[in-house]
């Protein structure tokens, strides 16, 4: 598969077609998607990996802890990656077949289930595509694309098949969050009238990805899949060509929560960024990101940075701020916080119903305020729903769920694609240093 | 006119002083020694919606419980302990044995008091035991124990002066 392969092109008609297709298959429910035996023994969903490098092992660490589903096939174009992921998976008791070439996976296994994809995200569209049209249902990693056209035709191919694909923003799945969007700020309103958000995600300065000499990539397979050379292949999130850089990499999950938990796309978008610190990579390595939401109670701002040369600032998180309180989220635990204006009606309703755990009151600091307009110190709460699995496993598991038919993707690609359209808008806002108006994506 | 008839047992004033005390100083050591088994442990329960059913996230939520069992006990909180352990003058050989024993003795001079059962030698058993606890803790600095533990002490004293008093009780002493 050749990073310049082009994306899906359909027209109105057979668009309108696949998508009335694929709300038929899934108002079919059960009998389509069924997996089952008939003999009450539910028959392992079989899977592929397309895609074996980091984020494709943290997926296969989440699987292996999953219940009725089985990786039969492992596709890579690194020998080294595809090896050190046999042996893997061969430790766990799977024996798995192993390709180099997506396409020749598909010729070859017939009676695979899904497919989960985790390659760079210039592939994602073009081996998405080509899952879906061989009939399989797909986990594709976010972003859905480096290019909205990448990600807009895996929307068409997903209508079009009837096959169900779900994006990898894993929070939607995360039982924490949903309790604080459906919970906190939904059914109990708990921050007010959300003026503001901020979500941030600082990491630290860290050198490039290397190899071992031994195993790098032939030049002819290389140039095969597009790349000039190993060290492009290794560090892809920074060429344009391969990835969409911090925005899209880390960005990508957090403004999604700026779109899910605000129930709409920002209006505009103000942003400023840039390649300062890292000499050789394309991609900026810093990024500031100002979205207006014009929610129904009044415009809230979202403030967003991601920096990669400091991890400074309280790490990573998305906060909500509202005129009675704030909800700052984090898929750590440790960094999350609900923050009680003084003037806010009384939460004890929401601690009775577990939704809130009141902390221990800090002893004031005699000093501490030295301007008269601080307001004091806020209330603090925690959130005391607990995750006892892997933070990808709660979205695979709701992805095989619903291939079996027994509940709706928490992220498909349609509101995927949605949500990513505003990362890819903040990009062209760095890019231009000019407000960006968000218009509705079309698919 | 009629005249009231006299009771077999009479409720003076003194009487229903000592009672009192008595009933006040039982339920104290009993209860003390009950929560000595007492710990608050946390739990996970799925998170539950309006109508008692599980919250569609399938969220899990983590519950702090209080809890009573033998495996719980603990004579002291943690941070008394400690600076027990660190006191020179409290050898773990001595510590150790009265840390075992000081919650089911509670446990039992609570009952005695309570169904009367050797009231003064009780009365006086608890005293020696809030006796030796303030010596620990004046050996650790814990002025406020100490004080609480006078309160105690000064309770026990004024009820072994008035156990002549004594009533309703399993045994005469």
């Amino acid at each position: 598969m050749n990073p310049s392969a082009p994306a899906s092109g359909l027209s109105r008609r057979r668009f309108l077609s696949g998508s009335a297709s694929a709300a038929l298959a899934l108002a079919a429910g059960p009998p389509l998607f069924s997996i089952g035996t008939g003999t009450g023994v539910e028959k392992p969903l079989r899977l592929a990996v397309i895609g074996f490098g980091a984020q494709g092992r943290v997926l296969v660490e989440a699987l292996l802890k999953v219940p009725d589903v089985r990786i039969v096939a492992l596709c890579d174009i690194w020998d080294y990656a595809r090896v050190y992921g046999e042996r893997l998976l061969k430790s766990n008791g799977l024996e798995v077949a192993s390709y180099r070439d997506i396409e020749e996976l598909l010729a070859k296994e017939k009676d695979l289930d899904a497919a989960i994809v985790a390659t760079p995200d210039v592939f994602h569209a073009p081996v998405t595509n080509a899952c879906l049209r061989a009939g399989l249902h797909v986990y594709c990693e976010k972003m859905m694309s480096n290019s909205v056209e990448g990600a807009r035709s895996m929307v068409r191919t997903m209508r079009e098949t009837g096959r169900l694909l779900q994006i990898g923003h894993q929070r939607r799945s995360n039982p924490r969050y949903l309790v604080a969007r459906d919970r906190l700020l939904g059914e109990a309103r708990l921050t007010g009238r959300i003026t503001a958000a901020q979500a941030q995600w600082n990491r630290a300065v860290s050198a490039d990805l290397g190899w071992p000499k031994k195993a790098a990539i032939p030049a002819d397979v290389l140039a095969h899949y597009g790349y000039p050379d190993m060290h492009t292949f290794r560090n892809w999130r920074w060429f344009k060509k391969f990835g969409g850089g911090p925005l899209s990499d880390l960005g990508a999950h957090q403004i999604d929560i700026f779109n899910w938990f605000l129930g709409r796309l920002p209006a505009t978008v103000v942003a400023s960024g840039g390649s300062d610190y890292y000499k050789n990579h394309e991609w900026f390595d810093n990024a500031m990101v100002i979205y207006e939401f014009p929610l129904a109670e009044g415009t809230a701002r979202a403030f967003y940075q991601v920096q990669t040369t400091t991890s400074s600032g309280g790490g990573y998180f998305e906060q909500f701020m509202g005129a009675e309180g704030t909800l700052r989220m984090s898929e750590n635990p440790s960094l999350t916080t609900i923050y009680r204006e003084a003037h806010a009606p009384s939460w004890e309703e929401w601690v009775q119903k577990n939704y809130l755990r009141a902390n221990a009151a800090p002893a004031p600091e005699p000093g501490a305020k030295v301007d008269a307009r601080e307001t004091a110190a806020l209330a603090t709460y925690r959130l005391p729903v607990v995750t006892n699995k892997a933070i990808h496993q709660y979205h695979l598991e709701n992805f095989f769920q619903a291939i079996r038919g027994r509940t709706k993707l928490n992220c498909p690609a349609d509101e995927a694609f949605h949500s990513e359209y505003a990362i890819f808008k903040a990009i062209e806002a760095v890019e231009t240093r000019q407000l960006v108006t968000i218009d509705e994506p079309v698919v | 006119m009629t005249v009231p008839q006299t009771s077999a047992v009479s409720f003076s004033g003194p009487t229903l002083a000592f009672l009192s005390l008595r009933l006040w100083l039982g339920l104290r050591a009993l209860i003390a020694g009950v929560e000595k088994f007492s710990a608050r442990v946390t739990i996970q329960e799925p998170l539950l919606g309006a109508d008692g059913a599980p919250d569609p996230s399938g969220a899990i939520v983590e519950i702090e419980k209080k809890v009573y069992g033998l495996s719980h006990y603990h004579a002291l909180p943690d941070t008394l302990t400690t600076k027990f352990a660190e006191e020179p003058l409290l050898p773990a050989l001595l510590t150790r044995p009265f840390f075992a024993a000081l919650g089911p003795v509670l446990l039992l001079l609570g009952l005695l008091l309570l169904f009367g059962i050797a009231t003064r030698w009780t009365l006086f058993a608890m005293g020696a035991l809030y006796t030796v606890l303030t010596i620990g803790l004046m050996l650790i600095g814990q002025d406020a124990g100490v004080s609480w533990l006078a309160v105690h002490i000064g309770l026990v004293a004024l009820a072994l002066t008035l156990a002549d008093q004594n009533r309703l009780t399993l045994t005469r002493a």
